[in-house]
């Protein structure tokens, strides 16, 4: 074992060590692991069957059924498990706001390493570019985009990830710069390091770890807006994620009928999920930067 | 300190804060055009054929078209086009609605005072009450009230702010039916003055009480930090030390200091002003901005759309020059960034 | 700092509340307020289509012969009588006396003649059918005649919307001159005169005193407004707390809360309208669908595959009727019966028989079906419109449907205004949308005549046979056989399976019984009370009481601000008290 990976693996035992003590942190961590779970289960949860309006008449359920009629969440307008929608909702509403997370980590990260490490005009270029998509208004954009590229899940992430990315790459080229300046890069570059190798070796593993602070802390952002965009009518119409669910409660009526089996689980899940990531991002800032402690 | 020297500082400092609003302005504008080059490729992007999209697949004479195309400036190069739509941003023609088929702009108009109202009152709603729970959150830090404000603000920022208004809508509205479930008046009202602003405000209480609700994590997160932050600084101490009463010291000094970055989020949260609630205008059927550009989505109505992107990036380009600005009068150490 | 804050939120209040309130200034007026869930394309009586612009029409233009309430009878309108040669095709009308347009402009028969040559030569789209072998000729001032060159059934009808000439005539140079106009002006002869149209929102038509059917009486209220909702259950709510005395197009969920509440009644009313899912026949030169639509045996699969009854019992709750042919009438003696052998019964399992015999296998094994030669796998492109309640619901079935007998679908969304043209230009495989037709069957029959192709013929199917006998029928004066026609025509564009009809859709409706009297159904027992042929309700109607009664809800408003008070109050009280305890520490 490599003497870097080893002070890697002793840095990720230490940062553990901290999380495991902060109460908010694990609370966060555990709500997530549930729902992470129920995503990954949910075949076992629920028939995927139960989704389609077809199947669900032929299976003979009944209409707007309350929770105690039709166990364990109810029924819809078009007779569908309110709980087969709310496992699998949770596997499209996760795996769209952690896509469009590493996405937009992805971009930002780029951006920023880029602008941080070869500086001079590219530098100045960039972060032009980035101020551009950081005052623009986030989530007009998203639906401007989306109402031109279609609605699909590909379109929503795509979506996301290149309106969301600006803040990133802010952080990350600063900390960059901090990095840089220390000596042993230019210690590293006097051996003769390349480039790539400079940022591979030097610069990424110093800026991992905000990179991961600032992708727990984006997550909630990219599950908001997909719900956001789901809501208005710009999701993907074969995907159920909890955003559609509250689009067809609020379009069919749920709201009238006081059909509250319909509309909270996807809102409480959505709840859930993003306090969780809150919760753990704010942990992991408090670790990497204890001058936080207490916030 | 001498009285000359002072004087040179101070001129320095006026002529550094110019230079500071000068490039500020400017960047401003940059960032304008930027948005008017990126808005006008979209629209090539999307529309091969703007003219016939326009009739959406009437019969029309090709001689017609040809025209239209022709006074659009659709058979010039593609620089002489961008000027031509630089000219018409400029006298506001941004085309034609394609669900109206009445000028965008005119559209847009009509919208603005109903968002301007309700995210208005929301944002300087929350702004205050933000705020003060984050002082006192920040004041009585770790005790039971600083918990409960700090996690009952963190569940309101957590949750999507229109389903907050549904909840809202079945509670209030269709169960106990003590407020209207939408628009903005009662539905073919006839009322004037003073009546009508009352029925205004009654159907207004819902939404705006959602988007308070929404919006007050950010302040009292944001005013709960920077509060935490100044009480580490030496001078409270000193203050303290001085025998100043508690209260004294949070009012006179602590909490002023603070404010700094509360009023900077607040100008910047006015430029969302106009674009911060599209989906909960749509939930209370709210005639703003918001529902105008729910509406569009559904077309797609992509004249509107745009019109609308362009009128929301404006406002927030211009709120952030607002923020800098006040920021660097604010702040006396600010000068250049 | 506080302070600044508080006089921001004067001004913004200030600033924001002033042009709101100024907009809508109006007078103590009795208003009639119409709920309503679609949106009116268009106000121009020469093309527009939606269901809500007639409405306008018909209180806006009168027309030379009304429909009675009852059965649609023919009877006396701007025309107080009519004469018809001994060959049939000439028939003479005078006018009543003293007929003047809402502008005091005099109404004559030169109007009339205007309005039928021009639109017949212009090829105006909503009255083509009517005028188009018809020649109006003006005698006197208050004498017409219109002299058809073939045997028209429809005479003595003439219910087309006349428009004033003094107004259109320097517009309506061509048919795009005229098509282009957007028919605002406020100039009519109706019971209720357009004040204001804004598109998406609201239509405001006030009382015109020198309508021909006031006869001199003094008109029972001012004013009518029609307010669009994009929520339908708003708008039921809106009915509930009284903000409005009708509303149109209620969800069939709603039903039974609005049955059981003691202020409102509910009407189901039929009138002919029905939705259909079309297939794209691909007699356009561009706009092919998928080469397998092009199969009548895939067609017929596809239409098999569709569960009507599900349709009908769970997002019409039971209301809707089941239907086998279209509708081409509100009168339902016009709709064929279809032996049970052709009708496109819901049976899954033969629909999937169907493609096997004709070649189309699932061949890769990914659960959709490739054409005969194994290419090319069928995915439809399925158009939902978004300004239809139960469109995004029947485009999710439409999947469920089609995956059962190995077709995919794919969801494309477009409003009514977009997917018309979509319609037109042919790009669409499948569509769900519907129509409510008029009294006579000819317009409805015409659309799916060659000449409509690109406009109203949304399925873009043709025939010879058919196109042949819409012209017979067109002729025939003889009601039996007409009917006889009709039914073979109908039989026809049903066999062809490109255009299923999903169930006769009745127009749910429901009223205030506290605020206006009067309503009518047309036709009688069944009909709708408003949005009919003719809409005579709003004539008819008179408040009760004297005045329109309103809901009043202002206390709440003063419970509202009151408790937004204590609240605030509570802050700084609690605020304070903070304070105070750490002054005692």
């Amino acid at each position: 074992m490599s003497l870097a990976m080893q002070r890697r693996r002793a840095t990720a035992g230490r940062v553990w060590k901290q999380f495991r003590g902060s109460r908010q942190g694990m609370i966060g961590l555990s709500v997530l692991a549930i729902f992470i779970m129920m995503a990954l289960a949910a075949p076992l949860l629920a028939d995927v069957r139960e989704l389609s309006p077809v199947y669900a008449r032929a299976a003979g359920n009944p209409q707007w059924a309350p929770p105690g009629e039709f166990p364990p969440l109810g029924t819809d307008f078009i007779r569908r498990s309110v709980w087969a929608q709310f496992v699998w909702g949770s596997r499209v509403s996760l795996f769209v706001g952690l896509a469009a997370t590493v996405l937009t980590i992805l971009i930002g990260s780029i951006v920023g390493i880029l602008s941080g490490f070869v500086g001079g005009r590219t530098d100045a270029i960039l972060m032009r570019v980035t101020e551009w998509f950081l005052v623009i208004p986030f989530l007009p954009l998203a639906i401007v985009l989306a109402s031109i590229l279609g609605r699909s899940v590909w379109n929503i992430i795509f979506v996301i990830g290149i309106t969301s990315w600006p803040s990133t790459a802010r952080l990350v080229r600063a900390q960059v710069l901090t990095v840089k300046q220390r000596l042993f890069v230019d210690r590293a570059r006097s051996l003769g390091g390349g480039g790539t190798h400079i940022v591979g070796h030097h610069i990424l593993p110093n800026v991992s770890g905000l990179i991961l602070a600032n992708a727990t802390l984006a997550v909630p952002i990219s599950i908001l807006t997909e719900t956001t965009l789901s809501f208005l009518g710009l999701g993907d119409p074969t995907a159920a994620s909890w955003g559609k669910m509250l689009e067809e409660a609020f379009v069919n009526g749920a709201m009238t009928r006081n059909a509250w089996w319909y509309f909270m689980p996807p809102g409480l899940g959505i709840l859930a999920v993003v306090l969780a990531f809150t919760l753990i991002g704010r942990t992991l800032e408090e670790i990497a930067n204890p001058r936080l402690g207490g916030r | 300190m001498s009285g000359s020297d002072r004087l040179t500082s101070e001129h320095a400092r006026r002529r550094g804060r110019r230079r500071l609003i000068l490039r500020k302005v400017l960047g401003s504008i940059l960032t304008l055009i930027f948005v008017l080059v990126f808005n006008f490729f979209l629209f090539r992007v999307v529309q091969t054929d703007p003219i016939g999209s326009l009739f959406r697949g009437r019969n029309v004479p090709a001689e017609t078209l040809e025209n239209l195309r022709t006074s659009f400036g659709l058979d010039k190069p593609i620089g002489t086009q961008f000027l031509f739509y630089l000219k018409e941003t400029a006298q506001l023609n941004l085309g034609i609605s394609y669900q109206t088929r009445q000028s965008v702009w005119d559209e847009i108009v009509v919208a603005i005072p109903p968002t301007v109202a309700l995210v208005g009152v929301s944002a300087v709603l929350s702004a205050v009450i933000g705020t003060l729970g984050g002082v006192i959150a920040a004041w009585r830090r770790n005790t039971w009230k600083d918990q409960s404000i700090t996690s009952g603000t963190m569940v309101f920022y957590s949750m999507p702010d229109f389903w907050l208004g549904m909840i809202m809508l079945v509670l209030f509205g269709v169960v106990l039916g003590w407020f209207p479930v939408g628009g903005m008046t009662d539905a073919g009202s006839n009322e004037t003055g003073l009546a009508l602003l009352l029925d205004e405000l009654y159907h207004m209480f819902l939404p705006a009480l959602t988007l308070t609700l929404a919006y007050l994590g950010e302040y009292t997160l944001v005013t709960r930090s920077s509060l935490l932050d100044v009480m580490g600084e030496d001078y409270l101490t000193v203050a303290r030390a001085k025998g100043l009463r508690d209260v004294v010291v949070r009012n006179r000094h602590a909490v002023p200091n603070a404010l700094l970055p509360v009023v900077t989020l607040t100008a910047i949260n006015f430029g969302f002003v106009l674009s911060g609630a599209i989906a909960v205008e749509t939930v209370f059927s709210w005639p703003g901005l918001g529902k105008a550009t729910a509406d569009a989505i559904r077309g797609p109505d992509l004249p509107m759309l745009q019109g609308l992107f362009l009128l929301f990036s404006a406002a927030v380009i211009f709120f952030n020059l607002i923020a800098d600005i006040t920021y660097s009068w604010l702040d006396p150490r600010v000068e250049e960034i | 700092m506080k302070r600044i804050v508080v006089v921001l939120a004067a001004a913004v209040l200030a600033v924001s509340m002033v042009p709101i309130a100024s907009a809508q200034e109006e007078g103590d007026l009795v208003t009639l307020r119409v709920g309503l869930t679609q949106d009116w394309d268009g106000l121009n009586p020469a093309l527009n289509f939606s269901v809500p612009s007639y409405d306008v029409w018909n209180l806006h233009y009168a027309t030379l012969t009304d429909k009675a309430a009852d059965d649609f009878a023919t009877i006396p309108g701007l025309a107080e009588s009519w004469v018809v040669s001994d060959d049939g095709l000439t028939y003479t009308y005078t006018l009543r006396e003293g007929l003047v347009w809402s502008d005091g402009e005099p109404l004559t028969a030169e109007d009339i003649a205007w309005n039928i040559n021009t639109a017949r030569d212009q090829g105006w789209d909503n009255m083509i059918s009517t005028v188009q072998n018809l020649d109006a000729t003006v005698i006197d001032e208050r004498t017409v005649q219109i002299t058809s060159s073939v045997p028209d059934p429809k005479l003595p009808t003439m219910d087309m919307y006349l428009v004033p000439k003094h107004i259109w005539e320097p517009i309506a140079t061509d048919y795009d001159a005229a098509t282009e106009y957007e028919a605002v002006d406020g100039v009519g002869s109706g019971p209720f005169i357009l004040e204001n149209f804004t598109k998406g929102q609201s239509v405001t038509m006030d009382v015109n005193p020198s309508y021909w059917g006031w006869e001199g009486e003094e008109p029972p209220y001012d004013r009518i407004v029609f307010q669009l909702f994009e929520n339908p259950d708003a708008m039921v709510a809106a009915l509930q707390q009284g903000e409005l005395d009708v509303i149109h197009g209620f969800p069939a969920g709603s039903w039974d809360a609005l049955e059981a509440d003691p202020n409102i009644e509910v009407v189901s009313g039929l009138q002919g309208g029905f939705d259909q899912l079309a297939i794209n026949g691909g007699a356009l030169p561009d706009g092919q669908p998928h080469p397998a639509l092009l199969d009548l045996e895939v067609r017929k699969a596809i239409f098999h595959g569709i569960d009507r009854a599900a349709v009908i019992e769970d997002l019409w709750y039971g209301h809707a009727s089941e239907v086998e042919a279209i509708s081409p009438s509100a009168n339902p003696i016009w709709i064929p019966d279809i032996p049970e052998a052709d009708s496109f019964t819901y049976d899954p399992d033969l629909a999937n028989q169907i493609l096997d015999d004709a070649g189309y296998l699932d061949t890769d094994g990914d659960g959709i079906r490739e054409m005969p030669d194994g290419t090319n796998p069928i995915i439809i492109r399925h158009a939902v419109n978004t300004d239809g309640d139960l469109a995004p619901s029947i485009g999710e079935l439409m999947v469920g449907w089609m995956e059962a007998i190995g077709i995919g679908v794919e969801l494309e969304a477009y409003d009514q205004d977009t997917l018309y043209g979509v319609t037109a230009e042919g790009t669409y495989d499948t569509f769900f949308w519907g129509w409510v037709p008029f009294v006579d069957p000819d317009l409805m029959l015409y659309y799916f005549t060659a000449a409509e192709l690109g406009n109203y013929n949304d399925s873009n199917w043709t025939d010879p046979t058919y196109e042949e006998l819409y012209v017979e029928q067109n002729q025939e004066l003889d009601p039996e056989r007409r009917i006889e026609i009709v039914h073979e025509m109908l039989t026809i564009f049903h066999d062809a399976a490109v255009y299923l009809p999903m169930y006769l859709g009745p127009d749910l409706q429901a009223y205030r019984a506290d605020t206006f009297e009067g309503w009518v159904k047309q036709p009688a027992d069944i009909g709708p009370i408003v949005f009919s042929q003719t809409s005579p309700s709003y004539v008819l109607l008179t408040p009760v009481g004297g005045g329109a009664a309103g809901s009043d809800t202002n206390w709440l408003l003063w419970g509202g601000i009151a408790a937004g008070a204590v609240v605030l109050v509570g802050i700084f009280l609690a605020s304070r008290r903070s304070g105070t305890k750490d002054e005692r520490e």
